[in-house]
C-alpha cells in the first residue's frame, strides 16, 4: 500500500516536473517568437541612414577638381556653409566621367543650384555660361580667377600681385646671399589652364626683380590631367640644361613634382625652390630644407568669403564685387605653426 | 483549470490534446511564415531603388527618343512617346528627393529630378521652335537636351552604382541576418515541439493513468483477495472516473458479500457444532448408563418379575421396593433423548431416594419444596437426579448417619422457573467449583452422569452458562441451582 503511495507520488512528480519543463518551454517559444519578430523587424534598419537637410545648395565648380588646393578649399567652404544652413556640392565628382568644367558649370545649371563658386577664367565658354546661370536666376561668384565681362556676382581674389612681389623679394634676398654677387637663373613654372592669375604673378615677379641680379624663365606645365603635372615637370627640367639656381612653382602640384625632381636627382641645396600652397609634403619639404619658403593661401577666409557673398547676394540682391585675401608666406621660421597634426615630418 | 480537464470526456480531452498542440504548431509556423515573408519583401525592395532608376533612365531614353524622332521628321508617333513618357517621367520623379541633404545619394537624386525638368523645359522648347519651324532654334535646344541627358546617364549610372554598392551591403547584412532568423526559427520550433511532445505525452498521461490504476486494482483483486484491496481514489469525473466509481461501489459489494456469507458459514457450524455436542454428550450419558447398568431393559422386566413375586408373597415394602426402581429405570430407558416435564424428574428423583434410603437404611433426609405451577414446565431429562447424585455422594456422603439433608427446591424467579439442589454436607472447594464452571472437569472423574454432563446439556439447550450455578461453603453445605427460561404461555399460570 505504502510502495502504491510512494510510486503514485513519484508519478504526480514527475507529471508536475514535466508541467514545469512545458512552462518554461512555453516561456522560450513565446520569448523566442518576440525576438525573432524583433530581428525581421530590424533587418532593414542599415538603410534608414540619418542624414541633415539644408536651405540652400550651392555647386562649387574648381579648375582643377583633383588639386589639393581645390579639395582644401572646398573642405572650408563645406564646413562654413554647413555652418550656415547651406550645403556644397562639388559638381562632377563621385561621377562615373569626368567632365570639364564648362559641363560641370552645365550641370550645376540643369540641376538648378542656388549658387556656384566658381574657379573663373577668361573663356567666352565660361562666360556665357555664367550669363546663362545669371539669366536662370543663379548667382555666380568667382574665386580665385576671375571671368572678366561676365556677369559673376562677387570675385573672392587673392591678392597675386602681392605674392608676384613677395616671389620677387624672395629671389632678390637669395641672389643678395650669394658671396660673389654674381646673378642667379629662376626658373618660373606656370600652370598650362586658362585662369589668370598665374600671368599677373608672373608679371609682378618679373617687375619686382627688373634690373636687379636675377635673370628670369618662366615655362609651362601641363596640368590638363592629373598625371601630367609631374611629367612636364621632369621634361621641363631633363631638357634644361644647366639647372636654375632658384625654381618657383605657381602650383601645388608643381611644386611637390619640383621637390621630389631635386630630391630623387639629389640636387637638394643645388636648387633653391619657392613652392606653392601648404600640402602635407610642401611643409615637410620645408622642415627638411628642399623647399625654402612657400605661399599658402588663406583657404578658411577664401572658403567663408564666397558662402557670405552668395547668401548676402540671395538675400539681399546686392553684395559687393570684390573680396580680397592674403597669402600666408610659410619658412623654417614659421612653418611649425603649419605641421599637420598626427604627422611625422 | 486542472479539476475542468479532469472532468472532461476522454474524448473531448484527446480532441483538446491534438487540438492544442496543432494549433500551437501552426501558429509558430504561420508566425514564423509571415515574418519570413515580411524579410522576404525587404529584401525584395533592397535592389527596387535600382530597378527604379533604370526604369527612369530607359523613360528618359524614351523621351529623347520621341523628341529626336519629332524633330527629325515631325511624327506624331514620336510625339505621342514623348508625351506619354514625360508623363511617365514626370510621375517617377516624384519619388525622387528634393531637399537639399548632405547624403550623397539623396543629393544626386535631387540632382537628377532637377536636370530632368531642365531637359523637359528645354526639350518643350525645341518643340514649340520645330512647329515655328526655327531650324536653329530647336537644333541648339535639341544639342542643349542631349547634353543634359549626357549628364543624366551619368548621374543615373553613377547614383545607380553607388546605390547597388549601398544596396549589396545591406543585402549582404539582410541575408546575414536572415541566417541568424532561420536558425532563431529552428530554434523557437523545437523549443514548440518538445513542449507538444511533453504536452502530449502529460494529457495521454493523465488519461491513461486512472485506467493503469484500475487495471492493476482488477488484477489485485482476480488475484482472489478482493478483502485487502483499498477502493480507488476518484481522481476525476470522465468516463473512467465513472467506471472507478462502479469498480469501487462493486468492490463494496463483494466485500460486503464476503462478509454476509462467512458469518452465515460462522452461525451454521456454530449450529452443527452445537447439535454435534448435544448429541455426543446425550450418546455419552447413555452409553454410561449402559456401561454401568449393562442392560437396563433386562434388569427392568427382570425386576418387575422380582415385584410380582414379592406382591404374591405379600412383601408390600419389598414390592415398593422393587417398583421404585423399575420406575428408575423404566425412566431411564425411556426418556433419555427427549424434554419432560418438571413433575417427572420429580418423580424420578423420589425414586431414586427412596432407593438409597431402602440401600442406607433412611439415612438421608430428602425434603422438597416444589411450586406445583411449575410441574409443567418442560425440561431436558435427566437434570435433577445426578445433581441429587452427587450431593449425596460428595455432600452427605462422609457426615454422621441420619444428618445428611437434601433439600429439592423448585421456585419462581422472575420469568425463570428455579430447581435447587442443596445439602448440609461437607461442601465444595471454590477450586472444584471453578473446574465444574470452567468445564476442566471431565465426566469420567465422576461416577454416573455427572454434573458436568448436566451443565454442558443446560448449556446447549439453553444457549446459555447463566442457567447454571453453584454455591459452596465449607462444612455447610453446596448449593446447586438451574434456571430455566419458563416459557410464555406459563408464565402467567
Amino acid at each position: 500500500m505504502r510502495k502504491i503511495k510512494v510510486k503514485v507520488s513519484r508519478k504526480r512528480i514527475a507529471v508536475w516536473i514535466l508541467a514545469g519543463i512545458v512552462l518554461v518551454l512555453f516561456c522560450a517559444t513565446v520569448a523566442g517568437l518576440i525576438y525573432y519578430r524583433k530581428m525581421i523587424k530590424d533587418l532593414g534598419v542599415v538603410q534608414n541612414e540619418e542624414f541633415r537637410e539644408f536651405s540652400r545648395i550651392y555647386a562649387y565648380i574648381a579648375e582643377d577638381p583633383d588639386s589639393k588646393l581645390t579639395k582644401k578649399i572646398y573642405k572650408e567652404i563645406s564646413e562654413y556653409a554647413v555652418e550656415n544652413d547651406c550645403y556644397v556640392e562639388l559638381t562632377g565628382q563621385n561621377l562615373s566621367t569626368s567632365y570639364s568644367k564648362a559641363d560641370r558649370l552645365n550641370m550645376a545649371i540643369s540641376s538648378k543650384v542656388d549658387g556656384i563658386i566658381l574657379e573663373g577664367d577668361d573663356s567666352k565658354e565660361t562666360k556665357d555660361l555664367i550669363d546663362k546661370a545669371d539669366a536662370l536666376g543663379i548667382p555666380v561668384v568667382t574665386v580665385l580667377s576671375d571671368c572678366l565681362g561676365s556677369s559673376r556676382k562677387s570675385f573672392v581674389a587673392l591678392d597675386n600681385i602681392r605674392l608676384g612681389t613677395e616671389y620677387g623679394e624672395k629671389l632678390m634676398q637669395i641672389a643678395s646671399e650669394d658671396p660673389y654677387g654674381k646673378h642667379i637663373n629662376c626658373l618660373i613654372l606656370i600652370d598650362s589652364d586658362e585662369k589668370n592669375y598665374d600671368d599677373v604673378i608672373l608679371t609682378a615677379i618679373k617687375e619686382e626683380v627688373n634690373g636687379k641680379n636675377v635673370d628670369t624663365v618662366s615655362q609651362v606645365v601641363d596640368i590638363s590631367t592629373p598625371f601630367t603635372a609631374q611629367e612636364g615637370v621632369a621634361g621641363i627640367l631633363d631638357n634644361y640644361g644647366e639647372m636654375p639656381d632658384v625654381i618657383v612653382c605657381l602650383n601645388d602640384r608643381t611644386s611637390e613634382s619640383v621637390y621630389e625632381y631635386i630630391v630623387e636627382r639629389n640636387m637638394v641645396g643645388q636648387i633653391t625652390v619657392l613652392g606653392y600652397f601648404d600640402s602635407d609634403t610642401i611643409i615637410k619639404a620645408i622642415v627638411r630644407g628642399s623647399v625654402k619658403v612657400t605661399f599658402a593661401t588663406d583657404a578658411k577666409f577664401v572658403a567663408e568669403q564666397c558662402v557670405k557673398a552668395l547668401n548676402e547676394y540671395i538675400d539681399t540682391g546686392f553684395v559687393s564685387e570684390y573680396f580680397q585675401s592674403n597669402y600666408i608666406l610659410i619658412d623654417r621660421n614659421n612653418v611649425s605653426n603649419y605641421m599637420p597634426e598626427d604627422k611625422d615630418v | 483549470m486542472f479539476k475542468f480537464l479532469a472532468n472532461m470526456k476522454i474524448s473531448r480531452k484527446l480532441v483538446a490534446v491534438f487540438l492544442a498542440t496543432s494549433v500551437i504548431a501552426m501558429g509558430v509556423n504561420l508566425f514564423i511564415y509571415l515574418n519570413l515573408n515580411t524579410a522576404m519583401d525587404k529584401i525584395n525592395q533592397v535592389f527596387s531603388s535600382n530597378i527604379s532608376l533604370n526604369e527612369l533612365s530607359e523613360n528618359l531614353n524614351k523621351i529623347h527618343s520621341g523628341l529626336t524622332g519629332y524633330l527629325e521628321t515631325k511624327n506624331t508617333d514620336d510625339l505621342q512617346l514623348y508625351y506619354s513618357s514625360t508623363q511617365t517621367v514626370t510621375l517617377m520623379i516624384k519619388e525622387l528627393n528634393s531637399n537639399v541633404t548632405d547624403n550623397n545619394v539623396k543629393l544626386t537624386e535631387r540632382d537628377i529630378r532637377n536636370m530632368i525638368k531642365s531637359y523637359i523645359d528645354t526639350a518643350d522648347e525645341a518643340i514649340q521652335a520645330k512647329r515655328g519651324r526655327n531650324i536653329d532654334e530647336y537644333t541648339n535646344k535639341y544639342n542643349e537636351c542631349s547634353r543634359i541627358k549626357d549628364y543624366l546617364n551619368t548621374y543615373i549610372y553613377s547614383v545607380n552604382n553607388e546605390q547597388f554598392m549601398t544596396n549589396s551591403e545591406n543585402y549582404r547584412a539582410l541575408t546575414g541576418s536572415l541566417r541568424y532568423t532561420e536558425l532563431m526559427s529552428m530554434l523557437v520550433f523545437a523549443a514548440a515541439s518538445l513542449m507538444n511532445i511533453l504536452l502530449i505525452i502529460i494529457m495521454t498521461n493523465t488519461i491513461t493513468r486512472p485506467l493503469t490504476r484500475l487495471s492493476s486494482k482488477a488484477v489485485e483483486i482476480s488475484s482472489g483477495n478482493p478483502e485487502n484491496v483499498e477502493p480507488l481514489q476518484v481522481i476525476s469525473d470522465d468516463e473512467v472516473g465513472k467506471v472507478t466509481r462502479a469498480f469501487n461501489e462493486m468492490l463494496a459489494s463483494i466485500k460486503d458479500y464476503i462478509a454476509r456469507i462467512r458469518t452465515q458459514l460462522i452461525t451454521e457450524s456454530e449450529m452443527k457444532e452445537k447439535n454435534l455436542l448435544m448429541e455426543t454428550h446425550l450418546k455419552d450419558a447413555q452409553l454410561k448408563y449402559l456401561q454401568s447398568q449393562i442392560n437396563p431393559h433386562f434388569l427392568f422386566n427382570t425386576l418387575n418379575a422380582g415385584a410380582q413375586l414379592a406382591m404374591m408373597e405379600g412383601a408390600d415394602r419389598t414390592v415398593e421396593y422393587i417398583r421404585n426402581m423399575a420406575d428408575f429405570f423404566r425412566y431411564n430407558v425411556k426418556k433419555t433423548s427427549e424434554t419432560v416435564m418438571l413433575s417427572e424428574e420429580i418423580e424420578l428423583v423420589d425414586s431414586y431416594i427412596y432407593i438409597l434410603n431402602v440401600r442406607f437404611a433412611g439415612e438421608i433426609n430428602f425434603v422438597k419444596e416444589i411450586d406445583e405451577s411449575l410441574l409443567d414446565v418442560n425440561v431436558p431429562s435427566m437434570i435433577i437426579q445426578p445433581l441429587v447424585e452427587n450431593s449425596i455422594k460428595y455432600g452427605i456422603k462422609d457426615i454422621e448417619p441420619g444428618q445428611g439433608k437434601i433439600t429439592l427446591s423448585v421456585f419462581r424467579e422472575g420469568d425463570n422457573a428455579c430447581i435447587r439442589v442443596s445439602d448440609n454436607g461437607i461442601g465444595t472447594d471454590e477450586e472444584i467449583i471453578e473446574k465444574i464452571m470452567n468445564n476442566e472437569k471431565g465426566p469420567s472423574e465422576t461416577r454416573g452422569v455427572g454434573i458436568t454432563n448436566v451443565m454442558a446439556r443446560l448449556d446447549l439447550y439453553y444457549n446459555s452458562k447463566e442457567v447454571f450455578e453453584i454455591k459452596s461453603r465449607k462444612n455447610e453445605g453446596t448449593q446447586v441451582t438451574i434456571k430455566i427460561p419458563i416459557p410464555m404461555e406459563a408464565r402467567n399460570v
